[in-house]
Order: C-alpha cells, then structure tokens, then sequence
C-alpha cells in the first residue's frame, strides 16, 4: 500500500511522540523502583555494622534460610493471607450477590461501602486494636468472652484477620458487584425457564461469567495480603506474634539496625511477592493487557 | 436431574413454592442492612468513644456511658494532629499532581501511539502495581543516606523524601487506568481533529485530554487516596517529625503519656481524619468506582 508522504511525516511524529510521552514514567520508574531492587541485592552481600563494612557474599541470605523468625514470618503471612483472602471472597460475594438484587437502596450502599476502603489501613488498626483491648474490652462484652487479644498470638492472629476483612471485603464486593452487573439477565430468564434453581444458575452461570472479575480481585486481595505490614504492626509492633514478612524486614531498618541483612530480607520479600504476583497475571494478564490493546483497535 | 424428583415425589403435582414478594423484598432489604451495618458499626463506637473522657471510658465496654466532652479532641490538638492533617494533605496532592500528568502522556502512548513492544511495556506496567513497599524502604533508605553524605540533601524527615516513592509505587496503577480510559475513546474524534489540521500533540490536548477527564479523575482520586493511606514508607523514613509526619504515622504510633490509656485521643483523632475522607469518598462515588473497576471487568 502505498502511503502518502504526508501520512508517513504523521507516522514519524507520533512514533516520537510516543517515546517521549512514555520516557518520564518509565524512567521514574526505573531510577526510583526498580534500581533499588538491584542496589538493595547489591548491599545485602555486605555486613554492614555502623561505618564497618565487610563484604559477605551469599552469608546473610544463608543465614536468612536458618533464621527461625523469618520462618516464623512467612507462617504468619502465609496464615494472614489464606484467611483474609478465602473470607473476602465468600463475604464480599454475598454483599455482591445483595446489592445485585436490590432495588431500593442500591446507590446508597454502593456510596457507603466505599467507607471502609477510604480509611487508611493505620487508623482502621488502631481503631480495631482499641475494640480487641481487653480494657475497656469491647470485643470481650460483645461476644461475652475473657480473651487477651493482644497478647495471646493465635487470637491476635485472629483479630488483623477479622479487622482486614472487615476492611477490604466491601472492596472487594465492589470489583465483584461490577462483574456482576455484565451478565445478562436473559441467561438467568432463558435458565429459569429451563427449570434451573437458584444454586444451579450460580454454578452454571454466574461463577463462570465472573471469572475475570474474581480472578483480579484475588490477585490484588493476595498480593495486598502478602506485603501487608499496618494491621500486623499496629496491632503488636515488632513482635514475632504477628511479624508479617513486611514487619520482619523492616525491623532490622532502625529497630536493630543491620542494613545488609535488611536488604537480604527485602529481596526474598520482593521475590516471593511477585512471583505469587506472576502466577496470577501469566493466566490472567493476557485478558486485561489484551484489553487496552483490543479497544484501541 | 428435576423430573427425577417430579417423579420420586409421585404423582401428586406440587406447583413450586413460590414466596410472598413482600417477603423476598424484605429479606433484600435486611440484607442491605446488613451490608450498611458492618460498613458502619466501628465508626458509631469510634465516634462515642472519642467524647467519652475520664476513667470509664478505660474500664466499661458501654459506649453509651458518659461523662461525654470534648476534652479528647483539645488533647489531640495539643499533640499537634493538626500538623499531621496538613502533611498529609500535601503529601498526597504535591503526589497526585506529578503522578497524574506524567501518567497521562504514558497512558495515551500505550493506548494510542506506536509503539514497538507495547504489549511488554503493557504487561510491564501491569507487573510493576505488584511491588512490594518493603523492597522499596531498606535500599531508598541507604539511598537516601549516601545521598546525604555526597550532596548535603537530606531526604530523610522530608516531604520529598516520601513523595518521591509515592510517585513510583503510583504511577503503574495510574498508568495502567488511563490507558484503560484513552483505549476506550473513538478514534474518530481524534482522526478527524487531524484531517482538520491538528498535530498529533495538539489532538491529544484539546480533544482526547478533555474527553479522557472522568478517567484523569478516577486515576487522580486513587492515588491520592493510596498517599493518605501510605505507612510503612513514612513511618520508616519520617517517624516523629511533626513538621513533616503524616496522619497514618501519627495515629498509627500514637505515644501515650506516662500511663494514661489515650484510646480517646487515638478515637478523636481517626474521628478527625475519617470525617474528610468519607466525604471525599460519598462526593466522588461514581469515579471511584469507575478507577476501581477499571480493567476488572470487560465491558
């Protein structure tokens, strides 16, 4: 096809306008993300003790594998995830599925269950560490329980864990609300006059068609569950009750400062969290990235 | 699988059961109760527990039981929160406005332009909303102490210390929303701003830019929301400088003096920080939503 010479002077412009668009992102960033990552493998080869510095090697991630409160760390976080995330799901899906039918009241909702998700995650700990104290011990009256909250770390365990689904499951009834809303009702008609009950036309129509939408609310609720660091941190500070991998790396910062093993536990922290990440996104990504390049079509 | 059980039940014909719709709609609207209620509840006992002042509040669960004053609120002032409410509020705008413009132009690039390897840089941007803050503290850390050492610039204790990196961990996400938004406006509009003269640039700004606002909206709104939010990074970096210390540092490590119990003043002070922001959030619902969702579901 033979272009005009006016066509191809536009294509040259927008060739270059696409590359100086993109270069103050990119190069942001590089310099200010991803460096850092290398520099941080870089200083965790070192032992790093006040102004003396001694090159290691490989010492502090050997001693990161042998160290039984960085396997304390990941157990806790493991635990933190698999529950928040499993009750997230299932809680925000049923505040989906209500909101779905409702008729009246429907926008109100949808306002109000944007509260939860605009508190910043340290205010929201606070507030339901205070709820936990056993003084005054509102959790305790509530329940008609005698329990130390803080203390006792299987049940503090449970306490960031009920206070990050009260958080992120509105959230994540929004993602899932907005999937919800794509199907078609005259699938549920067409099934209903096949005789399909309520259970069968949300195995057979309703999970299947949310997919998408299930599956990046998982990715961000998983990924957001494994670097999380506020509710941990505000709850029991540096303790190895609650130590997520976020609380037990960022110790050895200005806690008890040791940079190079700092940096070692960063990088594990780093590599585990995205490959959980890369997991999702080599089955999902292709959809969402497919997307923008669909549309522009 | 039905007409087995229409013939295990014999011959009699049940007609289906079919409920009272006043029924189904009252159970709809307690389960909109519901929804509301756990939204709500730790804000109700926030806000009594924050008027609450002297030594019942410490020792009765009962947040009806007074004495009821506004004593919580002076202390909090007095302590300086209002300091930790400005930080914060220009932390997160000094953020939104570098990350948004500069996010715009890659948005419209990866949606729009021609670009070799779009689909990577695509996938690239996706990948990097992953990051974990925590890789991000110990080496900006060191980073920042060198820096002090070779230049005399202290980032450690300042704004830009923290906006820098609120900057980076944003713009993927920013990135990646705006694309969204530019992807989805006809490219009519643009190709024929050009057969009327426009140059590629001038497009982008006086058709597609305007077009694309209630997408810069929603991109805008989110970061500055994940700003406000942000701990780990200003609390590692800015711990107790009240000149420069955020809300989320300042409620999240709030001291208590000598052996007072400060659950009221920690109550006054979320109290004083969630009544913008559930504003913020009730004001601009509809763009929330539409960042939030964006990408999550297909259109």
């Amino acid at each position: 096809m033979a272009t005009s010479p006016m066509a191809r002077a536009r294509g040259l412009g927008e060739r270059a306008m696409g590359r100086v668009f993109l270069a103050p992102s990119f190069a942001f960033m590089a310099v200010i993300a991803l460096f850092p990552v290398f520099y941080a493998v870089g200083i965790s080869l070192y032992d790093i003790r006040g102004f003396r510095q001694e090159f290691t090697g490989a010492d502090n991630y050997l001693r990161v594998l042998g160290d039984s409160g960085f396997l304390n760390a990941v157990g806790n976080t493991l635990v933190f995830t698999a529950a928040s995330v499993s009750l997230e799901f299932v809680i925000g899906m049923a505040f989906a599925l209500i909101m779905h039918q409702a008729f009246v009241g429907r926008g109100l909702t949808r306002a109000v269950i944007l509260i939860p998700w605009v508190i910043p995650t340290a205010v929201a700990a606070q507030v339901w560490r205070y709820m936990f104290d056993r003084n005054p011990g509102f959790v305790n009256s509530v329940l008609g329980t005698d329990i130390n909250w803080l203390r006792d770390p299987s049940w503090a365990m449970v306490g960031i864990i009920s206070a990050d689904v009260w958080k992120t499951a509105p959230f994540v009834a929004l993602l899932l609300l907005a999937g919800l809303q794509t199907i078609p009702r005259d699938y549920y008609e067409a099934a209903k006059v096949d005789g399909a009950g309520v259970l069968q036309r949300f195995w057979t129509i309703t999970l299947p068609l949310l997919r998408p939408a299930i599956v990046v609310a998982l990715l961000f609720r998983t990924v957001d569950a494994l670097r999380m660091f506020d509710f941990a941190y505000v709850f029991t500070g540096y303790s190895n009750s609650l130590a997520t991998l976020s609380v037990y790396a960022q110790r050895y910062l200005v806690r008890d400062p040791d940079l190079g093993y700092a940096n070692a536990l960063s990088t594990v922290t780093f590599i585990i969290v995205m490959l959980v990440g890369l997991a999702f996104i080599s089955r999902m990504g292709r959809h969402m990235v497919g997307d923008v390049a669909r549309k522009e079509k | 699988m039905a007409t087995e059980r229409a013939r295990a039940s014999g011959p009699v014909h049940r007609p289906r059961r079919r409920t009272h719709p006043a029924v189904v709609n009252a159970l709809k609207l307690l389960g909109l109760a519901v929804v509301l209620v756990w939204c709500l509840f730790p804000f109700l006992w926030m806000g009594m527990t924050s008027l609450r002042s002297g030594s019942a509040a410490i020792t009765d669960p009962n947040i009806l039981r007074g004495p009821f004053d506004l004593s919580n609120y002076r202390e909090v002032f007095d302590q300086g929160f209002q300091f930790a409410l400005r930080n914060s509020l220009i932390v997160a705008s000094v953020t939104t406005l570098i990350c948004i413009p500069v996010a715009s132009l890659a948005g419209y690039a990866l949606a729009r332009l021609p670009l070799a390897g779009k689909f990577a840089l695509l996938a690239a941007t996706l990948v990097a909303t992953l990051f974990p803050p925590v890789a991000l503290v110990n080496p900006l850390y060191q980073m920042y102490l060198r820096l002090d050492e070779w230049t005399g610039i202290s980032l450690l204790n300042s704004y830009a210390g923290m906006v820098i990196p609120y900057v980076a961990l944003t713009l993927p996400l920013a990135i990646f929303i705006l694309a969204t938004f530019f992807a989805g406006i006809p490219r009519e509009i643009e190709e024929s701003a050009k057969v009327d003269g426009a140059t590629p640039f001038q497009a982008f700004l006086r058709v597609v830019a305007p077009l694309a606002a209630p997408g810069v909206g929603a991109a805008a709104i989110l970061t500055f929301v994940y700003a406000t939010n942000e701990f780990l990074l200003a609390f590692s970096f800015a711990p107790n400088d009240l000149n420069v210390q955020t809300v989320p540092v300042f409620v999240g490590t709030f001291q208590r003096v000598g052996y007072e119990n400060p659950i009221g003043q920690v109550m006054a002070a979320s109290v004083l920080v969630s009544v913008p922001l559930i504003a913020f959030a009730l004001i601009l619902q509809r763009r929330i939503v539409a960042g939030l969702t964006s990408g999550a579901v297909k259109g």
